[in-house]
């Protein structure tokens, strides 16, 4: 407001009224503007500290604006050497905490107080003697001063080396404070400010210790930047250049120590000077730089002596070799580095990253690139192996000296850069490289039975030919049996329980078809022979012979051993890109996505082109199955029941080891949490599996019609009109009582029992006791009807009664009572065939009785079966009239 | 390009490009206010000199991020001490960032290694200290003065 003009009045006002205008009439100059307080106040933010003295001693409202705390803590801040944490315990040591309003106001009257009167008496130099300054603030101070470090211990005599180490951070002295740093800095940063760089400086010529004059320079560094008056910049250009022309010279004396070996001397003591004017990271690049680990690099071993030109194949010793010699050189240099460098000084970081980017990441990478263009395999190999040397590397070197902790880290970090580039291509490629061989290896085989399947008739009960086949077969049961053990090592035990277990499981249906074998080469004869290999005669050629059957049996569907293939080609795979899952972090997630992807991989080629494939097929098969279109009945099994029910065991087998290799692989290296039902790993086996129990269901419930084909063709065409009538047959001899099973019963109970005994322990109990009490079911059916058709005679009865004896035995192995009340009516039922034709009423009274049969016949049903005797026209009167008009009777 | 008339405290019209009176928050948030009526706008507490220098002042502001103050803001603040007073006051009324600093920054400049005397000239302000009162102050701030 230039227009507003006051008089001198205006000085009396209050002068604790910092936004009234400082319009005061100037002795001289009427016309003069004033300018407010505030302006004032932000005029004052650029002028320099003694300037700011002197006006504060100009009058009392420069003095209050000028001695403000915050710009005096704001000066220390930029310096770097004000702890607001600090301060802020201090305040509420000395005053309490805001919630003590007393204390709080107590606080107040001190600053205020501190303002107008200053209350301070202050030391004759303040910058030179810490206690010089009696406060009474002493006491807190004391322990503050107690804790600093003692990095300078034998240069405490001269406090201005260390003066910004002692700064204490307390509101309301940050002016005090702020006066001994200046105090003591002040001269040399006008110096050189003045004069610039010259060795004639006053730091210079005040101290003769090297190490004294980096401290000194380290601190106007810091100083320099809380002066913000014009010309700054030109002052602080000044004293960098110093402080660069005093490190240069700092650092020809470290490089001559380096050069001339001397490392506990110059380079110690320089790396010492230059860590305290600057962190002394010119000195870590210079040696890092100079390094001769680096220099020498090509001593460590060349890409071309590890790579095998003429196979594309990775040399793996020499590679650790490499790995090898570099540790040592890298141990010698740590060892060095301990000696020359302060504990405090990151030289490790530096230096380990710098001999990844110079040494390692060059040779790997043309070892990469040059695999990657001859041969994938290898490329992958060679990725994951160098990575595990890499690793072992890490193991291998000495720990630097104060960085124990980190030192993993930065390692870790190291390594991520180096395998960074080339880790989403090679997780791809290896995705790729296992779908690739898996499909191959799948469609070969299909390729194979394919071919075969149209060369069958020529093959046809060929003797060499079931010879080469046999061979054929124990040389690649050799490799299942072998294999884990050669390449798998982790894997072998739990698959070598897995394949003992298979054999005890083929081993029990083996002995009820002992006549197949023969039959099912003319369809089912396997590939072309392989190379005669010696047949191994030992107990693994005894094991091969067991589980000989079950092979053939399944090999037109689908293979075990493609099986393992896969699984083993999955498992080198899984193991080379687990190494990257310690990587942690976002590479180790894309690791451990792309693990459960090659197992997703594995499940669905194996699953869906090969198990379920093959599953379809003998589901097909089953249904399409006639057999007396066939004609062929010589042999006791329904065939392709039995092959699927063999399949059945095989899908088992190979689920089996799914869940080995799950948990093994998976779970064990901890790729996958067993509880995350989203992960996708998860549910690709879920599906897996529920896929193969539908099939599994599917080809059961076909089964079960097949085998029920069966046992009414058996019940059609070998049950003799005598067997229960012995009455109508014309032989002579018939005097003879056979009371012992019928020949058709056992032929029943030996189909319907051998089938249903080879899903024993194959598939889950849920499963197996569905499909015998549907098997169960679907026989007393069968038996109700083929009862119909017969007719039976007293005499015969008896052998009806040990038939259904038979099967009552029969049905209870199958342990399942609901089943067994059905056979237990049965076997009730038939008595009604026993009872003399004398006995109407009896028989009446067995028919009428309901609860008898447990309710599984209605009277009338009961009734239709007893119409059946041979002598029904008899006794069907007296029986009606004893059921019907009963009362009567007895009336 | 539109352009305004500006109104100063002594009734003269002056007609600025919008984009350069908008340098002044007051004057941007007025405009933003009541819209562009083509009237025009006072500017109750600047005199016609002033304002024009006000108008005059180079806008670029990228250059006075550091505590200098460059070549054309010297030539530019060679007014007056009276002047320069009225410039920073102007520029504190009509809110303009970078004109106040430069302001302050050139009087901060001026008081540099004057005595309190000469300060309290420059500032146009009394002593109201005892001389024991001043010399206790002196005192409390040895490491100030001049070696």
């Amino acid at each position: 407001m230039p227009g507003a003009k006051k008089g001198p009045t205006a000085a009396a006002r209050p002068r604790r009224d910092v936004l009234a205008s400082l319009r005061m009439a100037s002795m001289e100059d009427i016309s003069r503007a004033a300018l407010p307080a505030e302006i004032v106040s932000s005029i004052l933010d650029y002028v320099g500290p003694v300037d700011l003295i002197r006006a504060a001693r100009s009058c009392k409202l420069m003095h209050e604006m000028a001695y403000d705390d915050t710009r005096w803590v704001h000066k220390l801040k930029r310096i770097g050497c004000w702890d607001e944490a600090d301060a802020r315990k201090h305040a509420e040591v000395v005053f309490g905490t805001v919630a003590n309003m007393e204390a709080v106001e107590k606080q107040e009257e001190a600053e205020l107080g501190e303002g107008p009167v200053p209350a301070i008496t202050v030391g004759d130099d303040p910058s030179n003697d810490l206690k010089g300054i009696s406060d009474g603030f002493d006491k807190i101070e004391l322990v503050n001063a107690a804790s600093q470090p003692d990095m300078f211990q034998d240069l405490l005599d001269e406090p201005v080396l260390s003066v910004l180490k002692q700064v204490r951070s307390i509101r309301g002295e940050a002016r005090q404070e702020y006066g001994k740093i200046h105090a003591a800095l002040a001269p040399f940063y006008e110096d050189i400010a003045q004069s610039g760089p010259s060795s004639e400086n006053l730091v210079f010529t005040k101290y003769k210790d090297p190490l004294a004059q980096a401290q000194i320079l380290a601190q106007l560094l810091m100083f320099s930047k809380s002066d913000m008056t014009q010309g700054w910049d030109k002052r602080v250009d000044r004293l960098e250049r110093t402080v660069s022309m005093f490190e240069t010279a700092a650092l020809k004396e470290f490089r001559q120590g380096y050069e001339a070996d001397d490392i506990d001397g110059n380079m110690r003591k320089y790396a010492h000077i230059l860590w305290t004017l600057n962190g002394g990271q010119a000195a870590v690049d210079l040696f890092i730089h100079h390094n001769h680990l680096m220099t020498r690099k090509s001593d460590l071993g060349s890409v071309a002596s590890c790579i095998d030109g003429s196979t594309g194949q990775v040399k793996m010793e020499q590679t650790q070799a490499f790995f090898t010699r570099l540790s040592v050189a890298f141990n010698d240099e740590i060892s060095i580095m301990n000696r020359v460098f302060p504990p405090a000084l990151d030289v490790s970081s530096t230096f380990m990253s710098k001999v990844g980017q110079d040494v390692l990441y060059p040779f790997l990478t043309a070892i990469f690139d040059e695999l990657h263009r001859v041969n994938i395999k290898s490329y992958l190999t060679a990725i994951s192996t160098t990575f595990v040397q890499c690793m072992n590397l890490s193991e291998a070197l000495l720990p630097i000296r104060g960085s124990d902790a980190k030192f993993d880290e930065y390692l870790d970090n190291v390594v991520i850069k180096i395998y960074e580039p080339h880790l989403d291509l090679y997780l791809a490629e290896e995705l790729d490289f296992f779908k690739k061989a898996c499909e191959s290896t799948v469609s070969e085989w299909d390729r194979h039975l394919s071919e075969q399947a149209a060369s069958t008739e020529s093959f046809l009960m060929s003797n060499v030919n079931r010879q080469a086949d046999k061979r054929d077969f124990l040389t690649s049961f050799k490799k299942v049996i072998m294999m884990p053990v050669n390449i798998l090592p982790s894997f072998s035990s739990a698959k070598s329980n897995e394949d003992s277990k298979s054999e005890t499981e083929t081993s029990s249906p083996n002995p009820l078809q002992p006549s197949k074998n023969t039959n099912r080469f003319s369809t089912l004869s396997s590939p072309a022979p392989v190379a005669v290999e010696e047949v191994p005669t030992t107990e693994l050629a005894a094991k091969a012979a067991i589980m000989k059957t079950k092979m053939e049996g399944i090999r037109s569907l689908f293979s075990i051993e493609i099986a393992l293939d896969l699984v083993h080609s999955a498992k080198s795979s899984l193991e080379r890109a687990a190494q990257f899952v310690r990587l942690g972090g976002e590479y180790g997630h894309a690791a451990k996505q792309q693990c459960e992807a090659i197992f997703v991989a594995l499940l669905r080629i194996l699953g869906y082109q090969h198990v379920i494939v093959g599953f379809d097929k003998a589901v097909s098969h089953l249904s399409n199955y006639r057999p007396r279109e066939q004609g062929d009945r010589d042999q006791s099994g329904v065939e392709p029941l039995v092959t699927f029910l063999e399949l059945v065991n095989v899908g088992d087998l190979i689920l089996q080891m799914m869940d080995v290799f799950y948990e093994q692989e998976l779970i064990g290296m901890r790729l996958t949490d067993r509880n995350d039902f989203v992960d996708p790993a998860n549910k690709e086996k879920k599906k897996f599996e529920q896929m193969l129990d539908e099939r599994v269901a599917a080809g059961l419930n076909k089964g079960i019609d097949v085998l029920m084909e069966e046992v009414d063709y058996i019940l059609a065409t070998r049950q003799l009109a005598t067997d229960f009538n012995p009455g109508v047959s014309s032989d002579p001899h018939r005097q003879t009582m056979d009371v012992g099973v019928s020949e058709v019963a056992i032929a029943v109970v030996d189909v319907v029992s051998s089938h249903t005994q080879m899903l024993v322990g194959s598939t889950d109990k849920s499963t197996l006791d569905v499909f015998n009490q549907e098997v169960g079911l679907r026989l007393f059916t069968a038996l109700c009807k083929h009862l119909k058709r017969q007719r039976i005679s007293v005499e015969g009865s008896l052998k009806l009664i040990s038939d259904m004896n038979h099967y009552f035995k029969y049905i209870q192995t199958l342990r399942n009572n609901e089943l067994l009340l059905y056979f237990t009516a049965f076997r009730e039922l038939v008595q009604i065939y026993l009872i003399d034709p004398g006995h109407a009423k009896e028989l009446a009274t067995v028919i009428a009785d309901a609860d008898r049969f447990h309710g599984i016949w209605r009277v009338e049903e009961v009734y239709e079966f007893a119409e059946r005797r041979a002598d029904w026209y008899h006794v069907k009167r007296d029986v009606e009239r004893a059921m019907y008009g009963i009362g009567c009777n007895v009336m | 390009m539109s352009s305004i008339t500006l109104t100063s405290s002594d009734g003269v019209d002056i007609s600025v490009e919008r984009t350069t009176a908008e340098r002044s928050v007051l004057i941007k948030n007025m405009l933003e206010d009541l819209g562009d009526s083509g009237e025009a706008i006072p500017i109750p507490n600047v005199n016609e000199a002033v304002l024009k220098k006000v108008i005059e002042c180079d806008d670029d502001d990228n250059r006075r991020k550091t505590t200098d103050i460059d070549e054309w803001d010297q030539k530019f603040m060679q007014v007056d001490q009276e002047m320069l007073f009225e410039i920073i006051l102007a520029a504190n009324y009509l809110d303009i960032k970078a004109l106040l600093d430069v302001g302050c920054k050139t009087v901060a400049n001026m008081i540099k290694g004057k005595s309190p005397e000469e300060i309290r000239k420059t500032f146009n302000i009394q002593n109201d200290f005892t001389p024991e009162e001043e010399d206790q102050i002196r005192r409390e701030n040895e490491w100030a003065e001049d070696r």
